[in-house]
């Protein structure tokens, strides 16, 4: 039923092995928060700086559509998390709608984002291309809504990659890739996705919820 | 063929629930006013999402410590940057 584990020359068994990739999955995760944290320190030096701007540029964000996808991406990462467990178990089908159910999140997120920039483009306030704001601060709100987009673009571009990489699991489950022996390619791929998942748990209110009253 | 020991489908549906949960205290603490108490709750209940997420659903909780050590390693220097390049930008002005 199983293919039998290959295990590289130089490692002494499969779980050596399973060791080895997952500490390799979370020393890559390490850069990753590295390199997305530089887009945090600049909103945060950002925002200590003109804490008023924030205030009003944050009010211009659609609150309705990000609390939503929050929920969506929350959601996924559940979905994602049952199907490492069922791949662990041995169900394969189980494991594959699961990865489904993710990708398909995924999509509804992506798909919430970009009907948001939409709506942010029509209200002109897009950086560069088209920003209309007027007031005393809209430089500086100009400066969040360069972040907004430099950050959600960024996290949309890793959830992409994420999709993508579901999808690939999904299919190579399929195909009878994985078993209860040999599941690192889901179990790694499942840390990926939560990892991009708490990005936006920080992004969620850093963006959106900056001042609501 | 190898068994694992897996958590209960009820500890990833209860997780996921708390995460609800804390995104809707987040959201609706923000139309309380509150100062900058709002930013620390908010900050707060993000780090406790996270940390559901690290523990629960990335395994943490029952990882061998050299995962933890390098995942802890991540936001360690995370930390590191954020506070030495705020000495700079609270400083100057």
């Amino acid at each position: 039923m199983t293919e039998a584990v290959v295990v590289d020359r130089q490692f002494d068994d499969p779980l050596q092995q399973r060791k080895a990739s997952d500490l390799g999955m979370w020393v890559f995760l390490a850069t990753e928060i590295l390199f997305l944290g530089a887009m945090f320190v600049a909103y945060t030096a950002s925002r200590i700086h003109h804490p008023e701007a924030f205030a009003i540029a944050s009010r211009l964000t659609n609150l309705t559509l990000g609390s939503i996808n929050t929920g969506v991406l929350l959601t996924s990462s559940l979905m994602m998390a049952l199907s490492v467990r069922s791949t662990k178990l041995g169900l394969r089908t189980a494991s594959i709608v699961f990865l489904l159910a993710t990708a398909v999140l995924g999509l509804a997120f992506l798909g919430i984002k970009f009907t948001e920039y939409y709506l942010d483009w029509r209200d002109h306030l897009v950086p560069v291309i088209d920003f209309a704001h007027r007031g005393p601060h809209a430089g500086e709100i100009e400066t969040f809504f360069y972040l907004y987009f430099f950050m959600t673009g960024v996290h949309s571009i890793h959830l992409f990659i994420g999709i993508v990489m579901v999808l690939v699991l999904a299919w190579m489950a399929w195909r009878r890739h994985y078993s209860p022996d040999y599941f690192t390619p889901v179990e790694l791929g499942g840390l990926y996705w939560h990892l991009v998942d708490i990005v936006w748990i920080f992004l969620y209110p850093l963006l959106y919820l900056v001042s609501r009253t | 063929m190898i068994t694992h020991p897996v958590p209960a489908i009820r500890t990833y549906v209860l997780v996921w629930v708390g995460l609800i949960v804390l995104l809707l205290l987040t959201l609706g603490s923000a139309f309380i006013p509150l100062g900058w108490g709002n930013a620390a709750i908010n900050l707060a209940i993000a780090v406790a999402k996270s940390l559901l997420v690290i523990f629960f659903y990335m395994h943490l909780r029952s990882a061998h410590y050299v995962l933890r050590i390098a995942a802890t390693a991540g936001f360690f220097w995370l930390a590191i940057l954020l506070g030495l390049s705020l000495t700079d930008f609270v400083t100057r002005y």
